[in-house]
C-alpha cells in the first residue's frame, strides 16, 4: 500500500472528534489504566484550564483540602470525575454541576500516599478536559483508625449537617459538614459505611446537582460549592446503609 | 579489585563524616550555653540540627535542657558539653515532646530525665510516630534512635541546682505541656517552642492561638535577661517576643477572616504572607501545616445546624 492510502485510511478510522492529549503533566503509572476505566475511548486532552488545586504535601493525610475549577473551560461542563490516582480506592467525586451550579468543587480526601491527583471534566462537546496535580505524603490516611469512631456519641450525631453560605461578587458560595465516619472498609473489623449520594435542589424540587462520593472523601465530609444565584437549598444525602438525611438551607 | 576497593573506600568515607552534627556550645551567661540550630527545616543534610538545646554548669553538675533529635546528636552534645567542664550530667530537663527536643534522651540514659506529667503522657502516645517520621525526613541520622520517656514528673515551682534556682514553669500553648525555665540566677530564659524567634511558630499540637498569645504574655511579664527560644537566634531585647505575638496575631485574625468569608483550606493557604515576616524562616511552609491543624475549628464556628 502507497503512502497515501494509508494516511487516508488512518483519517477514515480515527473519529471525526478525535483531539491531541498532549503531554501528560504529571509523572504517573495509572494513568492509561484508570483512563480506559472511566473515560474509555472518549476523547480527552490534559488541559490546564482545569486547576486541580491541592498542597504540595499532605500534613493530615486523613484531611486533604482537594480543589477542582473548572471556570475557565469554553462550553457547558456536564460532569467532573475526580481521583488519587495511587489510592487502594482511588475514586473521590463524581460530580454533575447543572446550570446554576459553577463548575467548580472543594472537598477533603483521604489520601495513602505521595500521588497524583486528577480531574476529568466533560463538556458538551463531548471531551474529557484532564486537570492533574501531585501530593507528597508521609502516607497512611486510607487505613488509619477512624477518628469519628473514637469520639463518644458519634451515632447521635450521625447525618448532622453544619452549614453557611457566603456572598460573592457574581456568585454565592455554600459550605457544608456532615458528621459521618465515611468508613472505606479498609480498617480491620470495620465494613463500608459511607455517604454515596448527595443532591442539591431549589425550593421547588428541582435539582440543581448531583454528587456521587466514594470513600476516598474524608469522615465528616467537608464540601464547598458555589451557586449563580444566593437562593433556598434543599440538600440530600443517602449512605451505603440506605440512611438519608436532610438539610435545609435559606 | 583493590583499585576498586580504594574507590568504594574513598566514596564511603565523606559519607560518614559527613554525618558529624558539630555542636559548638555557645556561652549566653556565665554557666550557661546554648546549642543553636539553624532555622531550616528537617532534611538530610542539616539531620534535624534546627533546634536550639543548652545546660548550665552548676556547681552541683550539669543541668541539660533538651537531647535532640536523636541519639547521635545526644551523643554528640555530651562530648561537647565534655570540653567545657569535668562536671559530670546530674539533670536533664524536656521542655516538651516534640521529637527534635526529645529524642536524644537515650544518650542520658544514666541521668535522671524530667518532664511535666502530661509530657511524659504525650511522648508515650506519639513518640513513636513522631520519630518514624523524623526517619523518613532525616535519615540515618536517626540511626539506632528510639524513645526514651522521662523518669521523673516536674512540677511547677523552683528547683535549685548549687548557686542556680531554676523556675520551671507550666504552659500548654505550643505542644499541650510546655515547660518554660528561668535561671534565676542569670535571668536565662528557655523558653521551649513557646517562642520561636525568625522561624515560623508550629501548630500540631497547640490547643489554641489565643490560649499560646496569653500564655506568651505571662511568660514575658517574667524577670528574663536572655531568652533562648526552642528556634532561632538568642536575644538579649524584647524582639522575639513581639515577633511571636505579631504573627500569632496575624495567624489567628487570617484564619478567622478566612473562615467568616468561607473560604476553602487552600484558598487560605494561597494567602500573601505580609511583608513584615520575610525574615522568619518556613512561613508558608508552617501555614500550609497550621490550616490543616487549626482551621476546621474557625471554620465550625461560623457555620450553624442545618439539617432537618
Amino acid at each position: 500500500m502507497g503512502r497515501v492510502p494509508l494516511l487516508l485510511a488512518m483519517l477514515l478510522c480515527a473519529p471525526a472528534f478525535a483531539v491531541d492529549p498532549g503531554p501528560d503533566p504529571v509523572p504517573s503509572v495509572m494513568w492509561e489504566f484508570y483512563r480506559q476505566q472511566w473515560l474509555m475511548d472518549a476523547p480527552y486532552q490534559f488541559d490546564a484550564r482545569v486547576r486541580v488545586i491541592a498542597p504540595p504535601f499532605a500534613e493530615d493525610a486523613r484531611q486533604v483540602p482537594l480543589q477542582v475549577d473548572a471556570r475557565a473551560l469554553p462550553g457547558t461542563v456536564q460532569r467532573i470525575l475526580v481521583w488519587a490516582e495511587l489510592n487502594p480506592l482511588p475514586k473521590i467525586v463524581d460530580f454533575q454541576p447543572g446550570p446554576q451550579v459553577l463548575p467548580w468543587l472543594a472537598v477533603r480526601i483521604r489520601i495513602e500516599q505521595a500521588t497524583a491527583l486528577r480531574a476529568a471534566v466533560l463538556t458538551d462537546d463531548g471531551i474529557w478536559h484532564v486537570g492533574s496535580t501531585l501530593i507528597d505524603a508521609a502516607g497512611g490516611g486510607c487505613t488509619a483508625p477512624s477518628v469519628v469512631r473514637s469520639e463518644a456519641g458519634w451515632e447521635e450525631r450521625l447525618g448532622q449537617v453544619l452549614g453557611a453560605r457566603f456572598p460573592r461578587e457574581d456568585f454565592s458560595r455554600l459550605r457544608l459538614e456532615v458528621s459521618h465516619p465515611m468508613d472505606n472498609g479498609l480498617v480491620g473489623g470495620v465494613p463500608e459505611f459511607y455517604i454515596e449520594h448527595a443532591e442539591l435542589r431549589d425550593a421547588q424540587g428541582q435539582v440543581l446537582a448531583t454528587l456521587e462520593l466514594f470513600p476516598a472523601v474524608s469522615e465528616n465530609p467537608n464540601l464547598s460549592f458555589d451557586l449563580r444565584r444566593a437562593e433556598a437549598l434543599r440538600l440530600s444525602l443517602r449512605d451505603n446503609n440506605g440512611n438519608t438525611f436532610d438539610a435545609a438551607i435559606d | 579489585m583493590r583499585a576498586l576497593l580504594l574507590v568504594m573506600l574513598v566514596v564511603s568515607l565523606p559519607s560518614q563524616a559527613d554525618l558529624e552534627y558539630r555542636l559548638a556550645p555557645r556561652q549566653v551567661a556565665p554557666d550557661t550555653y546554648v546549642f543553636e540550630g539553624s532555622t531550616e527545616n528537617f532534611s538530610r543534610a542539616n539531620g534535624g540540627n534546627i533546634v536550639n538545646t543548652g545546660f548550665i554548669v552548676t556547681e552541683a553538675g550539669v543541668v541539660v535542657i533538651d537531647t535532640g533529635p536523636s541519639l547521635r546528636y545526644g551523643r554528640a552534645m555530651r562530648q561537647a558539653i565534655g570540653l567545657v567542664t569535668d562536671k559530670p550530667v546530674v539533670q536533664v530537663l524536656l521542655t516538651h515532646h516534640h521529637p527534635d527536643h526529645a529524642l536524644g534522651s537515650q544518650a542520658f540514659a544514666d541521668v535522671p530525665i524530667a518532664a511535666l506529667s502530661a509530657t511524659r503522657e504525650l511522648l508515650g502516645e506519639e513518640g513513636d510516630a513522631l520519630a518514624e517520621n523524623l526517619y523518613r525526613l532525616v535519615g540515618d541520622w536517626m540511626r539506632g534512635t528510639q524513645v526514651r520517656l522521662p523518669d521523673q514528673a516536674l512540677e511547677p515551682g523552683v528547683r535549685v541546682f548549687g548557686s542556680h534556682s531554676l523556675r520551671l514553669m507550666a504552659f500548654s500553648g505550643h505542644s499541650g505541656a510546655d515547660l518554660a525555665i528561668l535561671d534565676e540566677r542569670t535571668g536565662v530564659l528557655f523558653a521551649g517552642d513557646l517562642l520561636f524567634y525568625q522561624r515560623a511558630l508550629t501548630t500540631p499540637h497547640s490547643p489554641g492561638l489565643a490560649v499560646w498569645r496569653k500564655q506568651l504574655e505571662q511568660l514575658q511579664a517574667t524577670p528574663w535577661q536572655v531568652l533562648v527560644a526552642g528556634h532561632g537566634p538568642v536575644a538579649r531585647d524584647a524582639k522575639p517576643f513581639v515577633q511571636m505575638l505579631d504573627y500569632l496575631g496575624w495567624l489567628d485574625g487570617l484564619l478567622r477572616e478566612s473562615a467568616q468569608a468561607g473560604l476553602e483550606m487552600n484558598e487560605v493557604i494561597a494567602t500573601p504572607i505580609p511583608p513584615r515576616f520575610a525574615a522568619i524562616s518556613l512561613t508558608r511552609y508552617e501555614l500550609i501545616r497550621s490550616v490543616s491543624h487549626l482551621y476546621p475549628q474557625y471554620e465550625q464556628a461560623v457555620m450553624a445546624r442545618v439539617d432537618r
